[in-house]
């Protein structure tokens, strides 16, 4: 059902680009795969920051919104081990589990805790989940000459009350995503140094901007793949608990 | 105002050393209120604002007892779309070895929705938040704290935990104020995993700290919670904590609020006394005044603003003496307290009520009106041409003696009456007063009746000066009779509260000879009552297979809350208890209540948690518990002094149902015979002590651990002692005084025909020495009511165990010296001023 | 027996006044001595001084070979037990101890054995003529009885000296001319010195040498031999 509407939606997306939501969609489309690898470099460049710069090994497996992921930290020595199984859900926020080596057990990130920064960085736990665009409402604002500029509203709990999104026009990747709540701009994500990989345009910097605290941190991919084989019974908390 | 300044100044000023004496009285009177109330007000509110730093913006805590609750409450809490925000946390004191460190265990992830961590250096708590969750050993500390024990970001420190010896890394150091002014600042903050592991807490939290959405109230959220969850779990705001707190410390207030009382009453009949002998002094005086055309009531009046001055100095005096003494008690309550309550609290400055200091003022001005109207009244009744013929008119009216001998009759009397009715709260207490006024209203005749016996006595051991002291006594009722009475309060004081201690110790005793008969004790902590960290019931089996052990016994003790008090819950193997270490039973049927409470089908309760809580054989109680609320039977009564709060035995099975808590705070173990105990010890050392944070005490060690504690809650009682015999002191100083002034033409004829001077100080010393023994006879002898009281008031109000009358007689002999020698002590200004004098003025003194 | 060298005395108050002045004095064992003198003339100072019940300002007292300036308190005292009967103008008897038990005071204060002070005090107030008043307090005498419980008193361990500061002043002319006749029996019979401070002339000229004092000095120095022996023999 959902793959026929997904085609049917794809060849009404080249007759009317203009609506949001598919614009959304033929982004998700885009960036869709089976499986992910990367290793990330994190680095927070605030004023001052004594943040270590952290590396990490990251797969994941399904597709977009419906996926899981396994983050495993390998720098620096500290932290080696530590790892992250995050479950996503496209009908509603994602489950998060943090494995400490050090006491050996996992430990579950609750929902209240999403807005909380994803240790000392500038993302949040939330700024690391996929959310489904059928978790968002859309309203095109403007129609700029390289990207079209969309206003997001998340239809579930999340601690942003909306966001814009720019869309370049050539080959739909989000290019910049600024996420306000109440009191206003929260944060600011830049995506860049475009790759093509796999047939998947993909941002290999992704910088974020705390606006409230000044201060960036710059998520680098290298070693990127996608749809390498994977097994689902990799993503599992027993997993998260085996280690490496 | 004027007769004041040209009447009673120039008098006052010549006896001043006498005025500052009788002040001493009010000043120790208001000391003692204003320094014990202080004290504890100055706890309670350290407690409260502990616990209000430590709560942040918590507005809810999810409890459930001592025991805590497993985590999966957190999720189920976290569900509720009402709740903002929960944390979950974890508290311990743990002793460093400089001094304790309160250990708050929270998510780091979650809980500065609560709390702010001011943090030194950059916004962020720690340097590396993942770095500080990775690594268990991670420790945020107070600024305070570091700067104390010199400790910068990444320096080590050593703790002993359940894993044994560990050294942590301190990744953060917090700025002060607010949470970080906690508990005087040494507090340290922990990752909550890290915190059950190390404290041996397993897989649960002690509470959970929760905010509720804005458009929630409190109201709304408290019954949404408690339906989710059920019995068995507290849902309150964290200042409740501090009113079951200040619940606790109500019998210390009660305590204070005695002695205050008794230090007040010693103190008007001081002041009582010095007036009477201020009256008769100035008789010739007033004579004059009157005669000059003073009205009977400027008289009245004179006497009574010179009280009034005396008491307002006094009672001044006594809350600065108060509040220097509330100093010293703080943190001496506080230790106390924080064990019953398991709330770590640090008074470090003094909370100052009011209301209190102007109320205690007040309670000590009207103290000292009260004890010089009747002074004032006859010095307002002195006749003017009487007052002016020559001679010395001291003795007592015998109408008035005979008045005062009927009305001690009547309260005797009345008192012995309101004994039968003593099942009434208040005619119990007003029948303890009534003997005590019965004591007070017979003092001057028995006074007198004793000087008399001892004119003969005192005559054998040295002729002249021993008779001389007597007849001065028998001569100056009014001087003697007041500091008798005085001494006679206190010193019966001091016998009630020896007796209480003596019988305490006895079936203390008793009880541990029955109860506490384990050879071993392994131990979490040096002591029997810390409950911060606690063993896995595993290591029961590691130790049953140590060569020489008989039997162990797993107990958890836990602080439940049942008829609304903070009870302690003590979950035990009761076959092998009954076995090995069977507690008579105070009420119910011994075979059958083992029986039953083995099976689980009910509670042993101990005798206190009857008496305090008002529970009775058969009663259902209900204990509430995260398995539900247990609905058990008080199969029998018991004597048991596990907890002052009173204490309820359930079976071990029973608990780890209803508590899914399979833990541990003491293994008592027998050993098999002839297995030597320090042997057996080193061996469990051996096995265990690496990897375990292990304490094995022996029972002898166990018994001077309990001896010690009771030592310690009467270690107030000797402060209270110590006031007393420091009040009787100075009566005797106040009464030699007076008697020297008195005498001074006696003591100078003495001088002038051939009398040495170590002659005088000898009849100064028999005096104070007669005076002091009057004064501990009579006193040995209320002591004995008085402990009758003490004993009953302690069974109903305050530990209810009925502890049997057993008469201190150690006390009582020891008292003798203590009290002869201080009325020696007393003397030996008196006797110095007494031969220092001229004998020339002394001879034409009138 | 009693000499008095250059003997001054001071009071200390809000202005200094002097109530002997550059005294010498010297008086036999043996003598009946009267020192009269207005009041303020420093009569009773002067017994005071001589009975060691205070320090001179200045001067030398002698008592019977001894320096009393040279003596400590205790010294003073002792000369006082050994050497001096006081009787004081208002009895100064103590108020609790019966005439036995008031007479027997200095003696017990010599820690003599209670027997034989028994045998003295009897015998003195026999002396002075109190067999019947033995157990009576001071209260439940008359003035004359108190004033020879005093004498007794004072007579009790034989004292070389007696000091008497107006022995009848408190008593009425016909008691007080007994109170005299009783002195003086005992000075004859006894043989000690005896001083007595009077306002009396009666009392003042039946002493064999009379000193008058005013302002701190000696005015005169009287002595009157064949008075003394007539009123004696009366």
């Amino acid at each position: 059902m959902s793959k026929l509407l997904a085609a049917w939606l794809l060849a009404a997306s080249l007759a009317a680009a203009q609506d949001p939501r598919q614009i959304m969609q033929e982004v998700q489309r885009r960036q869709q795969s089976q499986s992910q690898h990367y290793e990330g470099t994190l680095e927070v460049i605030g004023h001052g920051s004594r943040i270590a710069t952290k590396r990490w090994v990251f797969d994941r497996i399904g597709a977009f919104g419906n996926s899981k992921g396994m983050l495993r930290f390998t720098v620096p020595a500290e932290v080696k081990g530590v790892g992250l199984l995050i479950v996503n859900h496209p009908d509603r926020a994602s489950d998060q589990w943090l494995w400490r080596p050090n006491i050996g057990r996992e430990q579950r990130i609750a929902l209240q805790d999403r807005s909380t920064r994803f240790f000392g960085t500038d993302f949040s736990f939330e700024d690391l989940e996929e959310r489904d665009v059928a978790q968002f409402d859309y309203k095109l604002l403007g129609d700029e000459k390289e990207t079209w500029k969309l206003q997001s509203t998340p239809r579930k709990s999340s601690q942003y009350t909306y966001g814009y999104l720019w869309v370049k026009k050539d080959n739909y990747t989000v290019v910049k995503v600024e996420s306000y709540n109440k009191k206003g701009l929260v944060r600011a994500i830049d995506y860049r140094d475009f790759e093509l990989a796999k047939g998947i345009w993909t941002a290999r910097t992704i910088e974020v901007t705390d606006v409230s605290r000044n201060s960036r941190t710059t998520l680098k991919y290298d070693k990127l793949e996608y749809n390498v084989p994977m097994k689902d019974d990799d993503f599992t908390l027993d997993a998260l608990r085996r280690g490496p | 105002m004027r007769l004041l300044r040209l009447i009673s100044w120039p008098y006052a000023r010549k006896h001043l050393l006498r005025w500052l004496l009788t002040t001493a009285g009010i000043v120790l009177g208001v000391g003692v209120f204003v320094g014990m109330h202080t004290a504890n007000q100055s706890v309670s509110a350290a407690f409260r604002e502990t616990i209000d730093k430590v709560a942040g913006t918590t507005q809810l805590q999810v409890t459930a007892g001592e025991p805590g609750f497993g985590e999966e409450v957190l999720e189920k809490v976290q569900s509720l779309p009402d709740v903002r925000a929960a944390s979950p946390v974890i508290e311990a004191t743990v002793s460093t070895g400089k001094g304790n460190l309160l250990i708050l265990g929270v998510d780091m992830l979650g809980d500065r929705s609560l709390r702010t961590y001011d943090l030194d250096g950059t916004d962020e708590a720690i340097d590396d938040p993942l770095v500080f969750l990775a690594q268990a050993d991670s420790l945020i500390v107070t600024k305070t704290f570091a700067e104390k024990n010199g400790l910068k970001i990444n320096s080590r420190m050593p703790m002993r935990t359940m894993q044994g010896d560990r050294v942590f890394t301190v990744r953060g150091i917090m700025k002060p104020g607010g949470l970080a002014s906690a508990f005087g600042g040494d507090l340290a903050i922990m990752d909550i995993y890290a915190a059950q592991m190390f404290f041996g807490r397993g897989r649960k939290f002690d509470r959970i700290d929760l905010a509720l959405r804005d458009d929630v109230t409190l109201a709304q959220g408290t019954a949404k919670l408690r339906a989710l969850l059920g019995p068995g779990y507290e849902v309150d705001p964290p200042s409740s904590r501090g009113e079951q707190f200040e619940q606790t410390a109500r019998i210390y207030s009660l305590a204070s609020n005695i002695t205050s009382v008794f230090a007040l009453f010693i103190g008007m009949f001081i002041i009582y006394n010095t007036f009477a002998i201020a009256v008769t002094q100035r008789r010739s005086e007033i004579g004059i005044l009157r005669a000059l055309g003073a009205t009977r009531s400027q008289v009245r009046t004179l006497f009574l603003v010179e009280s009034l001055i005396a008491g307002t100095f006094g009672s001044a005096l006594g809350v600065l003496f108060g509040i220097g003494m509330a100093q010293a008690m703080a943190g001496y309550i506080g230790g106390i307290l924080t064990d019953v309550y398991g709330v770590a609290q640090r008074a470090d400055g003094l909370d100052l009520n009011p209301v209190l200091l102007g109320g205690a003022l007040a309670m000590g001005i009207v103290t000292s009106l009260f004890a010089a109207v009747i002074p004032a009244r006859a010095a307002a009744s002195v006749d003017p041409v009487k007052a002016l013929q020559k001679g010395r008119n001291q003795a007592l009216g015998e109408g008035e003696s005979r008045m005062r001998r009927w009305a001690a009759l009547a309260c005797a009397a009345a008192s012995a009456v309101a004994l039968i009715f003593s099942r009434n709260t208040v005619i119990f207490y007003a029948g303890f007063v009534l003997s005590g006024i019965t004591a007070v209203l017979l003092a001057p005749s028995l006074t007198l009746w004793l000087s008399r016996a001892l004119r003969p006595v005192l005559a054998g051991i040295r002729p002249v000066e021993g008779t001389l002291a007597a007849d001065s006594l028998i001569q100056g009722p009014r001087r003697t009779s007041g500091t008798v009475a005085a001494l006679m309060l206190s010193l019966a004081l001091v016998i009630a509260l020896g007796g209480l201690a003596r019988s305490s110790y006895n079936s203390l005793s008793d009880w541990m000879r029955i109860a506490l008969n384990p050879d071993l004790f392994v131990t979490t902590a040096q002591n029997l009552t810390a409950r911060n960290f606690v063993f896995p019931a595993s290591l029961g089996v590691g130790l049953r297979a140590i060569p020489g052990v008989a039997e162990v016994q797993l107990v958890r003790s836990v602080r439940v809350t049942v008829k609304g008090g903070p009870v302690m819950l003590v979950a035990l193997d009761v076959a092998s208890v009954e076995r090995r270490a069977k507690l008579p039973p105070v009420e119910g049927d011994q075979a059958d209540m083992y029986r039953r409470t083995e099976r689980g089908e009910a509670v042993l309760a101990s005798e206190n948690f009857v008496r305090l809580h008002g529970g009775r054989l058969g009663e259902i109680l209900e204990i509430p518990a995260p398995g539900g609320t247990l609905r058990l039977p008080i199969a029998g009564v018991v004597r048991d002094f596990s907890d002052q709060q009173g204490s309820l035995l359930i079976s071990r099975d029973a608990y780890m149902r209803a508590w899914h808590d399979d833990t541990v705070n003491v293994f008592r173990l027998y050993l098999t015979r002839g297995a030597r105990e320090a042997e057996v010890r080193q061996r469990i050392l051996d096995a265990f002590g690496k990897q375990q944070r292990l304490f094995v005490l022996t029972n002898k060690d166990v018994r001077d651990y309990v001896t010690r504690l009771t030592d310690q809650w009467f270690g107030l009682t000797y402060v209270q002692i110590a006031v007393a015999v420091l009040v009787a002191i100075l009566g005797i100083v106040n009464a030699l005084t007076v008697s020297i002034t008195d005498r001074r033409r006696e003591l100078g004829v003495l001088q002038a025909v051939g009398g040495l001077r170590q002659q005088i100080r000898h009849t100064v010393w028999m005096e104070a020495a007669a005076i002091g023994f009057i004064g501990l006879a009579l006193g040995l002898l209320l002591g004995a009511v008085e402990l009758y009281y003490a004993i009953e008031i302690s069974r109903r109000d305050l530990v209810g165990i009925d502890i049997g009358y057993s008469y201190p007689v150690a006390t009582a002999l020891a008292l003798a010296p203590v009290i002869l020698g201080a009325a020696f002590l007393a003397a030996l200004g008196p006797a110095e001023s007494a031969v220092r004098g001229s004998l020339v003025e002394a001879l034409e003194y009138e | 027996m009693i000499h008095l060298r250059g003997v001054s005395k001071q009071f200390e108050g809000k202005s200094k006044v002097t109530a002997l002045e550059r005294l010498d004095l010297h008086i036999d064992r043996g003598e009946m001595v009267s020192i009269v003198g207005p009041s303020g003339s420093g009569k009773s100072t002067l017994l005071n001084l001589i009975g060691g019940l205070d320090r001179p300002t200045e001067g030398e007292i002698e008592i019977d070979g001894e320096i009393l300036s040279a003596l400590s308190d205790d010294g003073l005292t002792r000369v006082r037990r050994d050497k001096i009967g006081f009787i004081f103008q208002f009895f100064n008897l103590l108020p609790t101890l019966t005439s036995l038990e008031n007479v027997s005071l200095p003696l017990h204060l010599r820690g003599w054995p209670r027997k034989k002070i028994d045998e003295r005090a009897r015998e003195l107030l026999e002396l002075v003529q109190l067999t019947a008043r033995l157990e009576h307090l001071p209260d439940e005498l008359s003035g004359g009885e108190r004033q020879r419980v005093a004498i007794a008193r004072a007579l009790s361990i034989f004292p070389p000296i007696l000091l008497a500061d107006e022995p009848t002043g408190n008593l009425d002319t016909h008691t007080g001319a007994e109170i005299l006749k009783l002195m003086h029996d005992l000075h004859e019979r006894l043989g000690a010195t005896v001083l007595i401070v009077t306002h009396d002339h009666s009392v003042a000229e039946s002493c064999p040498r009379t000193i008058s004092l005013r302002d701190g000095r000696i005015v005169a120095d009287q002595h009157r031999q064949a008075l003394n022996q007539e009123v004696s023999r009366a």
